[in-house]
């Protein structure tokens, strides 16, 4: 299950109602309003709550998005590029969030760099069409991922500080 | 960012025309990137705040006081100004502890606060309390509630009902606004009790009820359990009280005793005393008084009591006894005491008070039980006895029983005496030896070893007189043979005076009565006896003299008479002699033997009961002879059998000599005149007998005493011998008479029955003729 604070979190991210895809031209259009809505929503409650923890922007069609996430560890700032597509069948299917950065790094990722959601993102998801929304989708799935993967992933060596960010900053 | 906002001009600019929304995207994508570039807001986490402070408090830049889950901070004042609204809260108290809890503080920090708001004197720290005065105020006014409702109200009690100390609640709430908040009382003696002045008049009013009603004596736990009250309370009030009564103390087991009951107690016991003249001390217990006779005397003084175990009695009971025991003793009969005792009076009283009143008159009564019976009534009695006891005591001498008993004893004293007399002798050589070793010691003589052989003649001594004292108290007939002869038995006098005593309904006391009478009795008995005994033995002796004198006479008679009739029986034919000696020595000497046995037998003291003796009778006696007598007398028997006339006057004349007799000489003239009067008789009897074969024998002995001038001693069979011999003498008819005569009576003897009557007629005219010719003979002579 979410823990006690994912859950709070998700729950105060709107809900959406559209159900639809890039391929519906109007009701995309609703919907891609109410993803941006959710996201605006989203990243006011976490910068209320001092947790941000990402920036993101899309094309203008709505269907690429790209940016960045970031997971502080031990009072340092790790930061990944984060991009991914919306699928054809979204909101069914769920997007397939990548850190291009991490790919080979770790077992949990597919090619690409696309993460290995949990065994339970996929069935919520599946449960909460059309409700859900990108937004959803990364307090849901790269939030939690990122809380196990980095700190392990630090340890191991795999990633290492860099000061470049922090002047990126 | 300026790039930024340059392609999303440049987006809306392109896709404007399609539709407005796509403007309303960019827009928001525009939002989107705003949202996501506007400064994040620099919140400082819980954890940095808490390091942050603890930091200041550390270096002493703060003063605060955290709370015990660390989330909050407070200053001393406003901790102090919390607990404040708290205790105010709470009414006015409250415990440090749940002050803590609710203020979410460390106790050390709220008892460092505490201390300083009880420095104001507005609180107080009872026992973990925060007290404030005006609490104090709100109990006093609740207690004085409860003291008005209950009227009565102890320390204790509202120890538990406030869980306050109750030095508090005594001093700075009950004491203080006594009389301001509290309307009460304290109790004088019991400072932690306070009561309304009403209750203590509902309570006085209680008591006097109880008290009043009450008619026996109650213990004050039963009261004050009744009355709901503490005891202490009913002991204070009781003496405000004029109760109708007394208590017997002031401890917890006092009792309270009514004076109406104590008033009826002494009425009782007056009026029973007044009524009866006696008091039982059961009764008097019974009615709760512990000591009966201290009560008595206390309540009837001034009257002239007797005390006695189980109770006290009046003089007018004595008096009445004693007029009693007058009169019994002056009409010489008995009194029952009981029947004019109490019956509640126990056989030692009885006792007692009979002990006292027959003090002055012992001797004119005897006490049988509870029964005083005059002597004269007692002498009555024993008058009626003596007839029995004189019956008795002849026939115990005559029995030879009381003789023989003396004689018993004399034995058995004279063993004794010969028992002893070695002892006694060697006892007082020694002590003669040992008084003139001791001279001058005087009485001294039970002392030192010498006492042991001493002491056997002693024991002896009071042995005898144990035993007496035994036979004295008990009615142990063997005991008693041993001292004396129970001549009268207990039995006996009892059977005499049971009728007497049954009739005046004392059949109890037969038994004593004889018992006691039995004593005198045997006594007298026993003198009686001692007497007739005495008497006897003079008689004896007296009667042995004359025995001897008449034996002699009568032997010297009989003897003489052998030597006469010896004499006539030698005239006969010597052929014939010797069956008339065989007769003459078979009668005459058998007689002769009996005088000699009957004095023998006088002289050894055996008893004769006949006059006459048998032959059996003469063989026992010489049986039982002593042996001087036995040995002539056997002699005299022997030769008895044999016809020797000579040896018979031998053996006569050795029985006279053992005997002290002597013959006498015979006179020549007394014969004659023996054998005239012999004659004489002879012929007295022929006349006056009636029977043939009789006066044939009468009349044949009569006509040869006569021819003859001798005396003849026959039996009937010898009749015809003599007949024989007189045929020469008589004449020849008169002879041929005497023969008829003979030969009838001999055919009557052997005739039988049917021919006697006729025989008989025949012989009876014969008698005349015997008669006729007997006299004719005798004037011939």
């Amino acid at each position: 299950m979410v823990d006690e604070s994912t859950r709070k979190t998700l729950s105060s991210i709107p809900l959406l109602q559209t159900k639809a895809g890039p391929r519906d031209k109007e009701l995309w259009v609703n919907r891609l309003k109410e993803e941006y809505q959710a996201l605006i929503k989203y990243v006011q409650n976490n910068k209320a709550a001092d947790n941000d923890w990402f920036r993101l922007e899309s094309d203008k069609t709505g269907t690429k998005w790209f940016g960045k996430c970031w997971y502080v560890h031990n009072l340092l700032k790790y930061e990944f590029d984060l991009e991914f597509d919306i699928p054809i069948t979204y909101p069914t299917t769920a997007p397939e969030l990548a850190l291009p950065g991490l790919d080979g790094k770790t077992a949990k990722m597919y090619r690409g760099g696309k993460i290995c959601l949990t065994d339970h993102f996929k069935p919520l998801w599946a449960r909460n069409v059309p409700k859900f929304g990108i937004a959803h989708a990364m307090a849901l799935g790269l939030g939690p991922w990122l809380a196990v993967e980095i700190p392990d992933l630090i340890e191991k060596g795999a990633i290492t500080y860099q000061e470049k960010t922090e002047e990126a900053k | 960012m300026k790039v930024i906002t340059d392609t999303i001009l440049k987006v809306r600019r392109s896709i404007m025309a399609p539709s407005t929304d796509w403007d309303e995207i960019k827009r928001l994508a525009a939002d989107f990137q705003k949202a996501q570039l506007s400064s994040t807001s620099q919140r400082l986490s819980e954890r940095n705040c808490i390091e942050i402070v603890t930091k200041l408090i550390e270096l002493k830049l703060l003063d605060v006081i955290f709370t015990t889950d660390g989330k909050e901070y407070l200053t001393s004042q406003q901790l102090v100004k919390e607990i404040r609204d708290e205790l105010y809260v709470h009414g006015g108290r409250i415990n440090t502890v749940d002050l803590a809890k609710e203020l979410n503080v460390d106790l050390n920090q709220i008892n460092t606060s505490v201390s300083e708001i009880i420095k104001g004197k507005e609180v107080q720290l009872v026992s973990g309390y925060l007290i404030a005065s005006y609490y104090l105020e709100k109990i006093a006014r609740e207690i004085n509630e409860k003291l008005q409702l209950q009227g009565q109200i102890t320390v204790g009690e509202l120890t538990l009902q406030y869980d306050l100390p109750a030095d508090l609640l005594q001093h700075s709430v009950l004491e203080k606004y006594l009389g301001k908040i509290i309307i009460g009382k304290q109790d004088a003696s019991e400072p932690r009790t306070f009561y309304t002045e009403e209750y203590i008049t509902r309570t006085k009013a209680k008591i006097k009820g109880a008290l009043t009603g009450l008619l026996k004596p109650t213990p004050v736990t039963v009261i004050v359990n009744h009355c709901n009250m503490a005891e202490r309370l009913f002991m204070m009030l009781f003496d405000q009280l004029c109760a109708p009564g007394v208590l017997t103390g002031r401890q917890a087991g006092a009792l309270y005793v009514p004076s109406c009951y104590t008033k009826s107690q002494n009425d009782w016991v007056v009026n029973f005393f007044k009524q009866n003249n006696y008091l039982e001390y059961d009764a008097i217990s019974r009615l709760g008084i512990s000591d009966p006779k201290g009560y008595v005397k206390r309540t009837l003084t001034n009257k002239d009591l007797t005390f006695l175990s189980t109770c006290v009695i009046g003089s007018q009971i004595k008096q009445h006894l004693e007029t009693a025991l007058e009169e019994c003793i002056s009409s010489k009969s008995y009194l029952d005491v009981v029947s004019l005792l109490p019956s509640v009076l126990s056989s030692t009283d009885i006792e007692n008070i009979l002990e006292s009143l027959l003090k002055n008159n012992t001797k004119s009564t005897i006490l049988f039980d509870n029964t005083v019976f005059s002597n004269n009534y007692i002498e009555q009695l024993k008058q009626n006895c003596l007839p029995m006891v004189q019956k008795k005591a002849e026939n115990i001498v005559k029995s030879g029983q009381y003789q023989q008993f003396h004689l018993e004893r004399q034995i058995s004293r004279s063993a004794e005496m010969t028992q002893h007399s070695h002892v006694d002798h060697k006892a007082e050589r020694r002590e003669e030896r040992r008084r003139k070793a001791a001279s001058g010691k005087g009485g001294g003589g039970t002392q030192g070893r010498e006492t042991k052989t001493k002491a056997v003649k002693k024991h002896q001594r009071s042995k005898q007189i144990a035993n007496d004292s035994d036979s004295d108290e008990s009615s142990n007939v063997i005991k008693k043979t041993q001292a004396e002869l129970e001549i009268v038995s207990v039995d006996d006098v009892e059977n005499k005076i049971r009728v007497t005593l049954e009739n005046e309904g004392l059949d109890d006391l037969v038994t004593q009565v004889a018992e006691f009478l039995q004593k005198s009795l045997n006594q007298t008995a026993l003198e009686i006896a001692k007497v007739t005994a005495e008497k006897l033995l003079q008689d004896a002796s007296q009667n042995r003299k004359q025995t001897h004198t008449t034996a002699q006479d009568k032997i010297n008679i009989l003897v003489n008479d052998i030597k006469l009739f010896e004499k006539g029986l030698k005239l006969l034919p010597p052929d014939q002699q010797s069956n008339f000696i065989k007769y003459l020595l078979k009668s005459l000497g058998g007689d002769v033997l009996a005088e000699f046995c009957k004095y023998a037998a006088n002289q050894c003291n055996l008893s004769l009961q006949v006059d006459t003796l048998t032959v059996e009778q003469r063989n026992k006696i010489i049986h039982d002879l002593s042996d001087e007598y036995k040995k002539p007398l056997s002699a005299l028997n022997a030769v008895l059998s044999e016809q020797n006339i000579e040896s018979f006057y031998v053996a006569v004349d050795a029985s006279l000599a053992v005997c002290g007799m002597i013959l006498k000489k015979v006179d020549k003239k007394k014969d004659k005149l023996l054998i005239q009067n012999h004659r004489e008789k002879l012929i007295s009897e022929l006349e006056n007998c009636d029977d043939p074969a009789l006066s044939l024998h009468i009349a044949v002995l009569a006509i040869f005493t006569i021819v003859t001038q001798n005396m003849l001693h026959a039996s009937g069979r010898l009749v015809p011998a003599i007949t024989l011999y007189l045929k020469s003498h008589v004449k020849e008819e008169q002879f041929q008479q005497l023969q008829t005569c003979q030969e009838l009576v001999t055919k009557y003897l052997t005739a039988a029955d049917e021919q006697k009557t006729e025989l008989e007629e025949k012989l009876r005219n014969t008698l005349p003729i015997l008669k006729e010719m007997v006299q004719e003979i005798k004037k011939q002579k």
